[in-house]
C-alpha cells in the first residue's frame, strides 16, 4: 500500500505494542524533560516587579569583554520510530535480506563541539559532529570534523581564510541551485549544519552612500586530491570560484561563478528585497554547461547524457499580524530526474524484487541500493517542487514555543510529505522538537517510493558553553 | 548720550549672543538632543536582555553591539550557549539575522523578534528616533515635555510614539508605541541614568505590553564607549565575523 498507513494503532500486532510503548516513552520524556525546569535556575522568584543588579551585569561584562577563545556546543538525543512502506521501492532495495520490525525504533545520540580563538586580526574555528546510532542494525558510529579554518583580517576591506568550511552560498531556505561548492542541505531540515569544503578564500570588502551601500567580491580556491575535496568532482585538480555581492537600491544580489576540472563550469544569479516591512522575495538562478547525468531504463541500463542544465528557485517570506510566518518557494531542478525516468527506476526495482524472490538473484537489489545511495538518493532528485511552511510564534502567550507545518510537493507526480512540528524551550539552553513527517502519494511516485510512510521524532538538545 | 549708546549697544549684543538658549527648544531639537542623551552617535556597548514571565520565571541574554552614524548597527548574542553566534545587522531600512547553523543572513523584519518576549528587532535594533519619527505636536508641562511622533515612512515598526521627555535632563522617560490603528502595542519606561562617557544616560530600558499581559522586558546597558570602525564592518560578510572585532 504506498497511501499512509493510518491503521497503524491496530492492537493485536506485536509491532504495534512496540509502537506503543515507543510513544508512551516519547511522551514521558517530554513530560519529564520541562519539569526539570523546577529544579533550574530559571525557577520563579517573586511575582513582584524585577529589578535588575547592574554590578553584577558589570561584572558578568569584564568576564567576557576580553575572553580570547570560546569552546560549547550541543549533546542532542533523539528517539525515532521509523513505519516502513515494505511495498516501497526504497524499502525493497535496501531490505530485501534484512526485514526490520515495522515500525522500528532507532536511538540517536550527537555531539556537536565547536570553539574559537582570536588574537588581534587572526582568529581560528572549528567545529565537530559526532553521532551514534542505535536500531535494528546495531550500533554505528560517525564522527566528522565539520569545519576547521583560520582566518587573517588584515583590515576591515580584506579577509583571507583558508581551512575546512561552509560557503553557504545562495538565498533560498529549501534549496539554493547557486550553491556550487557546499554539499547540498535537506530541504526536510534545512537549518541543520553541513560538513564544509576545503577552500582558501579572499574577501573584499567595500561600502559606499548611495544606491549601492555594500560590494563584496569573494574569490575560492578549490583544490582536489586523494585526501582533500575527494568527492568534489575529478581529482588531482584546482578549482576556481567567484562571488560579487551588491547591496544596491535595497536589494541583496550576488552573481557566482564556478569553473575548472573537478566539474563543469557553472554561472548563477542570486536576489533578495523587502518588498513591505513584513514580505519578502527571493530568488536563484544556475545554469550549468555539459553537465553528465547518468540513469537506468526499466531493465537497469544505464545510460549517460550531456546537457546544460538551468534551475530557478522563486521564494516568497510573509510574517502576518498575528506573527505567523509563511514560506513558499517553487524550485526547478534542471538536473533532476524527468517523471518517466523516475518510473523507470522504480519500475527497475519493482522487476529485481520479484528476481530476487522467484531466483534469489540480488544483484538487481544490490545495483538499485548503490543507485540510492547515489544519484537517486539525493534529496528531491526530480524537476519541480513546491515547499510550504507556516510557523506561529508563541500562540496562546507560550513563551518560547513554535509549532510549525511543512510540506515539500513534488508538483510532477503529486506525492508529498507533510511535517508536523513543535519546538519549545521549557528553559534556558534546552530545545525540544517533536516532528511527525508523513509521506502521501500513489505507487510509482517520489514520495509514494521513499523507504518510510511516517517517522516520529522526539529531538532533545541541550547547548553548553565553558 | 554716547555713553548710554554704547550701553545699548552692549546691552543689545548680549541679548543676541546668548537669545538662542533662552527661546524654548522646538520639538525636532528636543528629539535630537533626547537620542544624544540616549546614546552616542558611534559606540560600543554590551546589553542584557531579560524577558520576564508572569510567574516571575525569567530568561537572559547578553548581546554585544557597536552603531555607527544615523543607519548602521550591529549585534552579537554572547549568551546563552543556544544563541551564542547570533547575529543582527541593520543598514537603515534592511535588517537581517545570521544564524551559525544555517550560515547564511537571512532577511528579517522590524516587528518581528529574535529573542521572544516583549522586545522586537526593532527595538533591540534601533536607530535615532529623529532619524525614523517626525515630531508633530509638543505639550510644554510644569517638569516634561510630551512629544507626539509619526513615522516618516511605513517602513518603521511603530506609526506613532508619545514620548514622555524630562524637561531638565531632556532624557525621555517614558515612550508609548502605538499602530497605525491607534492600538497601543507596548510601552518603554527609561530609568537608572548614570554616566556614560561622561553623558548622563539611563543605563535600563523596561517594557510591557497590552499585548503579553503580566510579562515584562528589560534591556540593561553597561560599558558603553564610544567606538568608530569601518562601514565595512556593517556588511553581510562581516556578520558571521562580529565576535573577532569584539
Amino acid at each position: 500500500m504506498k497511501y499512509l498507513h493510518w491503521n497503524f494503532s491496530v492492537r493485536s500486532r506485536p509491532s504495534d505494542k512496540r509502537c506503543a510503548r515507543f510513544i508512551r516513552q516519547l511522551v514521558l520524556l517530554s513530560v519529564l524533560l520541562p519539569s526539570s525546569n523546577l529544579l533550574s535556575q530559571e525557577q520563579p522568584q517573586d511575582k513582584g516587579r524585577f529589578e535588575i543588579d547592574l554590578s553584577e551585569l558589570q561584572k558578568e561584562v569584564d568576564k567576557v569583554a576580553d575572553k580570547p577563545y570560546s569552546l560549547g556546543g550541543f549533546a542532542e538525543f533523539q528517539p525515532t520510530l521509523l513505519g516502513i512502506d515494505r511495498d516501497s521501492a526504497a524499502s525493497r532495495a535496501r531490505f530485501y535480506r534484512s526485514q526490520p520490525d515495522n515500525p522500528f525504533d532507532q536511538y540517536n545520540f550527537r555531539l556537536r563541539l565547536q570553539g574559537s580563538y582570536k588574537k588581534d586580526w587572526f582568529s581560528m574555528f572549528f567545529k565537530t559532529d559526532t553521532h551514534v546510532r542505535n536500531d535494528f542494525d546495531g550500533w554505528d558510529e560517525d564522527t566528522t570534523l565539520f569545519e576547521a579554518y583560520a582566518s587573517a583580517k588584515p583590515n576591515s576591506s580584506f579577509i583571507f581564510e583558508a581551512g575546512k568550511r561552509v560557503m553557504k552560498w545562495g538565498k533560498g531556505y529549501a534549496w539554493n541551485p547557486v550553491s556550487f561548492i557546499d554539499r547540498p542541505k535537506n530541504p526536510e531540515d534545512p537549518e541543520e549544519a553541513l560538513e564544509g569544503t576545503t577552500v582558501a578564500t579572499a574577501d573584499y570588502i567595500r561600502s559606499f552612500d548611495g544606491p549601492l551601500k555594500t560590494l563584496t567580491l569573494t574569490t575560492a580556491l578549490i583544490p582536489v586530491y586523494k585526501y582533500v575535496n575527494a568527492k568534489f568532482g575529478e581529482p588531482r585538480q584546482t578549482n576556481f570560484a567567484a562571488k560579487l555581492y551588491l547591496l544596491l537600491y535595497d536589494t541583496d544580489m550576488d552573481f557566482l561563478v564556478l569553473t575548472g576540472s573537478s566539474r563543469t563550469t557553472r554561472y548563477g544569479f542570486d536576489f533578495s528585497k523587502n518588498l513591505t516591512t513584513n514580505l519578502e522575495m527571493h530568488g536563484e538562478f544556475a545554469v550549468v554547461n555539459n553537465l553528465d547525468k547518468m540513469a537506468i531504463n526499466a531493465n537497469g541500463q544505464g545510460f549517460k547524457t550531456q546537457s546544460d542544465a538551468l534551475s530557478q528557485l522563486i521564494g516568497l517570506r510573509y510574517l502576518s499580524e498575528r506573527e505567523t510566518t509563511y514560506i513558499l518557494e517553487y524550485y526547478h531542478n534542471g538536473a533532476g530526474y524527468s517523471r518517466s525516468q523516475i518510473k523507470d527506476f522504480i519500475t527497475f526495482v519493482d522487476r529485481s524484487y520479484r528476481t530476487f524472490q522467484n531466483t534469489g538473484n540480488d544483484s538487481g537489489l544490490a545495483r538499485a541500493a548503490g543507485l540510492l545511495d547515489g544519484p537517486y538518493g539525493q534529496p528531491n532528485f526530480g524537476r519541480h517542487y513546491l515547499y510550504f511552511r507556516a510557523s506561529q510564534k508563541e500562540p496562546f502567550d507560550i513563551l518560547y514555543f513554535t509549532p510549525a507545518i511543512t510540506s515539500i510537493m513534488n508538483l510532477t507526480d503529486a506525492s508529498l510529505t507533510v511535517i508536523p512540528e513543535l519546538v519549545y524551550s521549557p528553559m534556558t539552553n534546552l530545545e525540544l522538537r517533536f516532528r511527525t513527517p508523513v509521506v502521501l502519494g500513489k505507487n510509482g511516485t517520489e514520495y509514494g517510493e521513499k523507504q518510510n510512510d511516517y517517522r516520529v521524532e522526539l529531538r532533545m538538545r541541550y547547548h553548553f558553553q565553558f | 548720550m554716547k555713553k548710554h549708546l554704547i550701553e545699548l549697544s552692549l546691552a543689545l549684543s548680549f541679548i543676541l549672543l546668548f537669545a538662542p538658549s533662552a527661546l524654548p527648544l522646538d520639538g525636532p531639537e528636543i528629539l535630537k538632543k533626547v537620542d544624544a542623551n540616549l546614546q552616542p552617535e558611534s559606540f560600543e556597548s554590551y546589553r542584557k536582555l531579560i524577558n520576564i514571565e508572569p510567574s516571575g520565571a525569567k530568561r537572559e541574554f547578553l548581546l554585544y553591539t557597536l552603531k555607527k552614524g544615523n543607519d548602521k548597527i550591529v549585534s552579537l548574542f554572547i549568551s546563552p550557549a543556544s544563541e551564542k553566534g547570533r547575529a543582527t545587522l541593520r543598514l537603515g531600512d534592511n535588517m537581517w539575522l545570521y544564524i551559525p547553523n544555517v550560515g547564511k543572513p537571512v532577511r528579517i523584519t522590524s516587528l518581528q523578534s529574535v529573542v521572544g518576549g516583549v522586545f522586537n528587532n526593532a527595538d533591540i535594533m534601533r536607530l535615532d528616533y529623529n532619524v525614523e519619527y517626525d515630531v508633530q505636536k509638543i505639550d510644554e508641562q510644569k517638569s516634561e515635555y510630551v512629544l507626539d511622533l509619526k513615522a516618516k515612512t511605513a517602513a518603521v515598526a511603530y506609526d506613532k510614539l508619545k514620548m514622555w521627555v524630562d524637561k531638565k535632563a531632556v532624557i525621555s522617560t517614558k515612550i508609548e508605541c502605538y499602530a497605525a490603528t491607534g492600538l497601543l502595542i507596548k510601552t518603554l519606561y527609561f530609568k537608572e541614568i548614570k554616566p556614560f562617557e561622561g553623558v548622563q544616560r539611563p543605563s535600563v530600558i523596561e517594557t510591557d505590553s497590552p499585548l503579553y499581559k503580566g510579562y515584562q522586558s528589560i534591556i540593561a546597558y553597561a560599558n558603553v564607549k564610544k567606538k568608530i570602525v569601518a562601514d565595512e564592518v556593517f556588511t553581510l560578510e562581516f556578520l558571521g565575523k562580529i565576535e573577532t572585532i569584539r
